[in-house]
C-alpha cells in the first residue's frame, strides 16, 4: 500500500460528504505532516474518533446546527436503534427461560411471574409501537418512491428483504428439523443441532442489523412533515419506556430465579461455559449487557429529541 | 444562566482550544492546514492533530467564521471572516478580563510587549 492509499484510508472514518468537502485538504495535510516519517499510532486514533463524531453528527445526534426536525429524525433513530439490541437480548432472554415455570416451585411463583408478564407485555408494546412509526412513514416512503428516487433506497431495501426472506426459510427448515428431533438432542444431546441453531442465531443478528441500517438509511432520504416527526418522537419515547420495563422485568425474573430456582439458572443454555453460574448464567449476562446498551442509546435519543418536542417547528 | 461572551459560545470553546487557535493563527492572514499547525505549534505550543484540526475547521466553517481561500493545490487555505474577527476580538477581550482579575488577585504585573511572532503574548513579571 502507497502512502497515499494509507492516508486516503486514514480518512474513511469521516462522513461520505464530509470527504467531499475536506478530504483533500486533509489528504495534502497528512501527506505534508507524515512526509519523512511514519504516522504516529495516535494519529490514527485522532483521525478514527473525529470520523465517528462526525459521523454522529452528521446523523444528527449530536451539534448545535441540527435543526429541531433533523433531532427528532436523529434521535427516534437512536432509540430505534437501541430497540434492536433489545430485540437481540429479548430473544436470547426468552430461549434461556423456556420452561422456567415448571423448573420453580409453586409457592415462589409470584415474583418471576411478574417479572417475565412485564417482560412479555412490555416487548408486545414495543413491536406495536414500531410497526406504528413504519406504518406513520409509508406515505412519505411512497412519495419517495413516485418521485423516481427509489434508485437511492433500493439498496439497503433490496439486501433486507433478501436477509428477512433467508432467515425466515432457515427458521421454517430449523422447525422442521426440531420437531423430527426428540427432547434431549434439541438440547444439547445432537451438536449438529446446536451448531445450526448457533448459525440461525448469528442470520437472525445479521438481518436485525441490515434491517436497522436500511431503515437509517431509508429515513434519512424521506421527507417526513414535522407533524409525523412529532408522532414518530412520541412513539419513540414510548419505545423507550418499554425498553426500561423490559429491563425493570428482566432484572425481577432473573433475581427471583436465582433465589428460587438456582438449578435452572445453571442448567440453562451456555451452562457448559466455565463461567456460568445460578446467580450469573452467561447468556442472561449476555443479555442484561445488551439491555443496557440498548437503554444507554436510546436515552442519548432520548435526550437528544425531548426538547424538540416541547417546541413547534414550521415545517421542514 | 451565563451569558454568551466570546469565550463561552458554542464551538469557540476554552483559550487552549482548537477553534479559538485557529481563528488566532487566521487573524495573521490566510493559511492551509500544515501552516495552521505549525503556526499553533510555534505560538501557542498545542500540536493539533489533523483529525481534530479539521474538525474545527469545518466547525467554524459552518458558524461562517472562517471560509475557504482561493487555492492554487491540493492545499485548502482558510481565512478569517468578519463575524470571526468580532468573536475572536470578543473572545480576547474575555481571556483579558480573566487575566486582569487573576493578575490583580495575586498581585502580578501583566505587560504586553511585541515579538517576533505573529501575536502578542502577554509577559507576565513580578
Amino acid at each position: 500500500m502507497t502512502r497515499a492509499d494509507r492516508f486516503e484510508r486514514m480518512i474513511r472514518w469521516f462522513p461520505p460528504r464530509w470527504r467531499e468537502r475536506y478530504g483533500v485538504g486533509m489528504v495534502a495535510l497528512l501527506e505534508e505532516t507524515y512526509a519523512d516519517g511514519e504516522v504516529p499510532l495516535r494519529a490514527y486514533f485522532s483521525m478514527m474518533r473525529t470520523g465517528l463524531v462526525e459521523r454522529v453528527r452528521e446523523f444528527g445526534l449530536i451539534g448545535s446546527a441540527a435543526s429541531a426536525n433533523e433531532r427528532l429524525r436523529a434521535g427516534s433513530l437512536a432509540i430505534l436503534c437501541g430497540w434492536t439490541l433489545f430485540m437481540i437480548a429479548g430473544a436470547d432472554f426468552v430461549k434461556f427461560s423456556e420452561r422456567w415455570s415448571g423448573a420453580t416451585p409453586r409457592a415462589h411463583l409470584m415474583l418471576p411471574d411478574l417479572g417475565y408478564a412485564i417482560v412479555r407485555d412490555a416487548g408486545i408494546a414495543g413491536v406495536v409501537v414500531v410497526l406504528l412509526g413504519s406504518l406513520l412513514a409509508v406515505p412519505s416512503f411512497l412519495r419517495l418512491v413516485r418521485g423516481g428516487n427509489w434508485t437511492v433506497v433500493r439498496g439497503p431495501v433490496v439486501r433486507t428483504v433478501v436477509a428477512g426472506t433467508s432467515v425466515m426459510v432457515f427458521t421454517a427448515g430449523i422447525s422442521i428439523w426440531a420437531h423430527l428431533l426428540n427432547s434431549g438432542d434439541r438440547n444439547g444431546g445432537l451438536w449438529a443441532y446446536e451448531g445450526v441453531v448457533l448459525l440461525w442465531c448469528l442470520a437472525v443478528i445479521v438481518t436485525l442489523g441490515i434491517a436497522t441500517g436500511a431503515a437509517l438509511r431509508v429515513s434519512r432520504q424521506l421527507d417526513l412533515p414535522a407533524r409525523t416527526l412529532r408522532l414518530l418522537g412520541r412513539l419513540a419515547i414510548t419505545l423507550s419506556v418499554a425498553m426500561s420495563a423490559i429491563l425493570i422485568g428482566t432484572a425481577l425474573w432473573w433475581a427471583s430465579e436465582s433465589v428460587y430456582a438456582p438449578r435452572f439458572m445453571r442448567e440453562g443454555i451456555g451452562s457448559g461455559i466455565v463461567i456460568t453460574s445460578s446467580t450469573f448464567p452467561l447468556s442472561l449476562v449476555i443479555a442484561g449487557l445488551l439491555m443496557l446498551l440498548g437503554l444507554g442509546v436510546a436515552a442519548t435519543g432520548v435526550a437528544r429529541l425531548a426538547p424538540s418536542l416541547r417546541r413547534r417547528e414550521a415545517p421542514l | 444562566m451565563s451569558k454568551a461572551t466570546g469565550l463561552n459560545q458554542p464551538g469557540l470553546g476554552r483559550n487552549n482550544e482548537p477553534p479559538l487557535l485557529i481563528l488566532t493563527s487566521l487573524a495573521a492572514g490566510a493559511k492551509h492546514g500544515y501552516a495552521l499547525t505549525k503556526d499553533i505549534e510555534t505560538f501557542a505550543g498545542v500540536s493539533l492533530g489533523p483529525g481534530a484540526l479539521y474538525g474545527a475547521i469545518a466547525r467554524l466553517e459552518e458558524r461562517g467564521l472562517i471560509e475557504p481561500a482561493p487555492s492554487e493545490d491540493r492545499r485548502q487555505p482558510y481565512c478569517i471572516t468578519a463575524s470571526g474577527r468580532t468573536a475572536l476580538a470578543q473572545a480576547v477581550r474575555d481571556m483579558r478580563a480573566l487575566s486582569d482579575v487573576g493578575a490583580l488577585r495575586l498581585g502580578l504585573r501583566l505587560s504586553t510587549r511585541r515579538t517576533g511572532r505573529s501575536v502578542a503574548t502577554f509577559m507576565v513579571t513580578r
